[in-house]
């Protein structure tokens, strides 16, 4: 067998027993009979193993060069290393639906076994089931990455030469997928929900599933900064381009979600709030796909323009029209079981959300804003990163006033004790700003470095106080304490710790957006240069040959760190060369070298680019703390945690 | 259905309908109006390709040529395939056909010299190519890729631009237009 | 007739200032690469003339350069490429006309929401106090009436 007829018949495969699935639900449904339930939970298994055997069959294509295979022939190349190989699987467009339809599948039968209500599973496999039989008829009917090519060519053009340069870009596209799929699972049991009229319970149901999807978007983003930051050669690691964007809307109206979900969870407001964002955030992770594969807006990241623009169009249409139309015919049933208290918990995660989704707004609006002009008048403008910085500068600083603030306060209305920690909070807050414009930062950075300091202490107070009043009562020590409170809350300093990360992260992002050095100098063989405070040396120039690039390296010593090698890459499919940088962090600042020309000739001379930035270490230190906080919170608890948890919850109540 | 309904409707149809303009329209949306549009031609001074010294000198003054005949002026680089390889033909007959009414003038941008002289043997071109490397002259025309062909009035006003790869129709439009 | 954008066909990080001869690049200070932010690199999709390797981006670094030498503004310098490639060239659009209106936005979204929020817990606080304050008489009614059905049913 060949692979592309394993793929093709895998295919087929996962796409009958997606239709077999659907149809068991539907009947699950209109029949209220369970055991149609059971058959499509076995189909979702099924067409999980069909997608899973195409997935095989394109791997063992690309791994074995088979340049029959249409995909191989148009991205893949025999020189290169095995791990670029497997990675092409999602470099181009056909592959990476593919690679989404099996993160689909897989969440579908994964979604099957964990939901057993009675009611709602049916409507929730239904609707993952068509979202999956989309992507699957996607990958069969319109963009097969399985089409046999009569002559096969002796050798590929390989893929995207940026796409082999870091490891990164192996990951990040799984990242993404798995939290755009991810989306998928509280969407479904939101429509769920509407159509069934149950509309409390969904929330506790999906919360796990939307932790997760929103860990593996937060990595995703992380991610692909870093791969930009260490791979495109201009120093920065987010660029607001339309495709970054893409990434970052579901992001903030995920966050955004998932704090009004608390407040439904806790307080059960904000129902017809919720099934507004969850579709939102799901159609998001559409029109992000929608905009990377459709070219209606010009972006670096772009895939490749095919057939599919229009069909995601409609789909994400689709997605909206649903949502919407199920909210529009249940909004005037749907109740909340009480009023919001302005100045509690409950306010300020929906003043929190509003500001997110403002964000999202601004996105959105400045993503689309040349294709509105155009459209309106037929004008030309840009909308580009200087815009985005500025605006959310005051956006950020209004979140981080409101992220300290919210977890301090009390359900339903404020107390003493919150008080007195909100004063102490508002001294950190004034005397990090002053100290930052003493020290001669610039008026933001310094409100930044009021902010960060006035949620430390917010965050300080929230994760010790429930310890020192536990040891007050208990006499016992406090780290014994400490490590009971956290066995038994493990959740809550969960949340805390990703937090902690986001203030890390925008304590990095403000410094490294504020100071930045960015230069550019011809240095001759051994020269010596004084730049960021440290010397720079370039020691050697020479020459580089691997079997599926040339390279040219300067060894560059920076004085006290040590010796980098930016390189320039020769790929035979390109004309010019590829600059791949090379970074060397410090825990202040970060020196990052770009080999921009050099002697062709005599080899005496090179021209760098340098960037100095400060904190991006920083950034990557809180990806860490903001995954480990996510795992925290998802992790499975333990029996006798559980129990712990559940006698203390009904203590304190 | 409710106000409330309606509004959402409305947004999702409007939504769909901007995007589909913006999929249908994608590529007669890469045309970037040209700053230059009535407004007299910048002048440059360059010099030319080595085979094109012999008849017209060292260097190429556009000052030179202003205000005498109307002018064609064309970017392109022997790295832009097939655009350029496409339209080259098409100049070289356009020149032969008007060159007493009108001059034709060629930029080889950001070129490498020997790929540069080797376009221009393999189109035989007979109207002067100056040689910009940096693409200098470009960014004063406000160019943005290649080929791209601007038409230049008597009077020495940009009257318009062309993006892309021309075609006989409208070199001939282009050429009527200056003629006027 | 696809066109050719210097960026389609080179992709991003190439270096062609290794194409004008074999002379070295000037050397550019910090400010060079300040302004070159704010202009899009004109042949590429969505990358400022800093980012870019792009050998136009590469020239209008040396034109920054080389103004910024001769003493002039930002402003002016900016506007140099405004009057070459029109307002196209910032990545900020235009205080002005439509622009205002990306401006705005935030301001827009947060008026847009808020009062949809406003409304929404107006409206649910609204229903909870009728809820509370349903008259004496309205209760007594329904009581009847339930009182009536049951007495029905058992009929």
């Amino acid at each position: 067998m060949t692979p592309g007829g394993l793929g093709n018949l895998s295919l087929a495969f996962a796409g009958l027993f997606t239709v077999v699935g659907l149809l068991a639900a539907l009947l699950a449904w209109y029949n209220r009979d369970a055991r149609y339930l059971l058959v499509a939970k076995r189909a979702a298994l099924l067409a999980f193993l069909g997608t899973l055997g195409a997935f095989v069959a394109l791997e063992w294509a690309l791994l074995s060069d088979d340049f029959s295979v249409l995909y191989v022939a148009r991205n893949s190349t025999r020189a290169n290393p095995t791990w670029v190989k497997f990675a092409t699987l999602w470099a181009a467009l056909e592959g990476s639906i593919l690679l989404w339809a099996l993160l689909q599948t897989l969440y579908t039968w994964l979604a099957g076994i964990r939901s057993r209500d009675y009611w709602t599973s049916p409507v929730v496999l239904t609707t993952l089931f068509v979202i999956q039989l989309f992507f699957l008829a996607n990958v069969i009917f319109v963009i097969n990455p399985f089409i046999t090519i009569p002559n096969p060519p002796a050798d590929g053009p390989g893929p995207n030469p940026l796409l082999q340069n870091h490891w990164m870009m192996a990951v990040h596209p799984i990242l993404m997928y798995l939290g755009f799929v991810g989306l998928s699972v509280p969407f479904a049991f939101a429509i769920a929900a509407m159509v069934t009229r149950r509309y409390q319970t969904w929330i506790a149901e999906t919360k796990w599933w939307l932790i997760i999807a929103w860990g593996f978007l937060t990595a995703a983003i992380y991610a692909g900064g870093w791969w930009s930051y260490e791979v495109l050669g201009w120093g920065g690691y987010w660029g607001w381009d339309p495709v970054e964007n893409a990434s970052f809307i579901p992001w903030l109206l995920a966050t955004a979600f998932l704090h009004t979900a608390m407040v439904q969870e806790r307080r059960g407001l904000f129902r017809t709030w919720n099934f507004a964002l969850v579709t939102l955030a799901f159609a998001a992770t559409v029109f992000g796909t929608f905009l990377t594969r459709s070219g209606v807006i010009e972006s670096v990241h772009a895939f490749a323009g095919g057939p599919v623009g229009p069909i995601f169009l409609g789909f994400l249409l689709a997605i909206l029209a649903v949502g919407f139309f199920l909210l529009g015919r249940i909004s005037s049933e749907v109740r909340d079981a009480g009023t919001v208290v302005p100045l509690s918990r409950e306010g300020l995660l929906l003043y929190g959300a509003l500001v997110l989704m403002t964000m999202a707004f601004v996105v959105i609006l400045g993503t689309l804003f040349p294709l509105l002009v155009e459209a309106f008048n037929g004008a030309k403008v840009s909308v580009g990163a200087p815009f985005f910085n500025q605006l959310f500068v005051p956006l950020g600083l209004l979140m981080l006033l409101l992220m300290g603030l919210g977890p301090v306060l009390p359900w339903r209305s404020a107390d003493s004790e919150t008080l007195r920690v909100v004063f102490w909070m508002a001294i950190a807050l004034v005397l990090g700003s002053a100290l930052g414009l003493v020290v001669g930062w610039t008026l933001w950075v310094s409100l930044t470095v009021g902010f960060v300091l006035y949620n430390l202490v917010a965050l300080c107070w929230l994760a010790f106080r429930p310890i020192r009043r536990r040891s007050l009562v208990t006499g016992e020590g406090f780290l014994k304490t400490a490590a009971k409170v956290f066995e038994q809350s493990r959740r809550r300093y969960g949340g805390y710790t990703v937090h902690l990360g986001v203030i890390v992260a925008v304590l990095a992002i403000a410094f490294s957006q504020s100071y930045r050095l960015d230069v550019q100098k011809t240095l001759a063989i051994g020269e010596a240069w004084k730049a960021g405070g440290r010397t720079i040396t370039v020691h050697t120039l020479r020459a580089l040959r691997e079997p599926y690039r040339n390279s040219v390296v300067a060894d560059v010593e920076i004085s006290g760190i040590g010796v980098a090698h930016p390189r320039l890459n020769y790929y035979r499919t390109s004309r010019t060369p590829f600059a791949a940088p090379a970074v060397r962090y410090t825990w202040n600042k970060d020196y990052y070298l770009v080999l921009q020309a050099y002697d062709q000739k005599g080899g005496e001379w090179v021209t760098l680019r340098l960037v100095v930035t400060p904190l991006v270490l920083w950034l990557w230190i809180s990806a860490a703390i903001i995954i480990f906080g996510t795992l925290l919170i998802v992790w499975p608890e333990t029996a006798r945690a559980h129990v712990a948890a559940a006698v203390s919850e009904g203590a304190e109540a | 259905m409710n106000a409330k309904s309606l509004l959402g409707l409305l947004a999702v149809v409007s939504l769909g309908v901007l995007f589909w303009w913006g999929i249908k329209t994608k590529d007669a949306r890469e045309e970037l109006p040209s700053a230059l549009a009535g407004k007299s031609a910048p002048v440059f001074e360059m010099e030319l390709l080595d085979s094109f010294k012999a008849e017209w000198g060292e260097k190429l003054n556009l000052a030179d040529y202003l205000g005498k005949k109307p002018i064609i002026l064309n970017f392109w680089a022997s790295w832009c395939y097939p655009a350029c390889y496409q339209e080259a033909p098409i100049l070289e007959a356009g020149w032969r056909r008007w060159r007493d009414k009108v001059m034709f003038i060629a930029v080889d941008t950001q070129d490498e010299k020997d790929k540069g002289e080797e376009f221009v043997s393999r189109f035989g071109f007979t109207f002067p190519v100056v040689y910009d490397p940096r693409g200098s002259i470009g960014i004063d025309y406000g160019m943005y890729g290649v080929p791209e062909t601007f038409a230049i009035t008597r009077k020495g006003r940009v009257v318009e631009r062309h993006a892309g790869s021309l075609d006989e129709a409208m070199l001939t439009k282009m050429v009527q237009e200056v003629l006027k | 007739m696809r066109r050719w954008l210097l960026a389609a066909v080179l992709l991003l990080g190439i270096a062609a200032a290794q194409t004008v001869g074999n002379k070295p690049p000037p050397d550019y200070p910090p400010k060079v690469f300040e302004i070159a932010k704010k202009l899009r690199c004109p042949v590429c999709r969505g990358e400022s003339a800093a980012e870019s390797n792009a050998g136009v981006t590469e020239e209008m670094r040396r034109q920054i350069a080389q103004m910024l030498k001769e003493g002039k503004s930002e402003d002016e310098i900016i506007q140099y490429f405004v009057d070459r490639y029109t307002d196209w060239i910032l990545y900020e659009p235009p205080k002005k006309g439509l622009g205002l209106l990306v401006w705005l936005a935030p301001l827009i979204g947060l008026g847009l929401f808020g009062l949809g929020l406003y409304s929404y817990t107006h409206a649910t606080a609204k229903r909870e106090a009728a809820f509370e304050e349903a008259p004496e008489d309205e209760i007594a009614r329904v009581e009847a009436e339930i009182a009536r059905d049951s007495t029905r049913e058992r009929e």
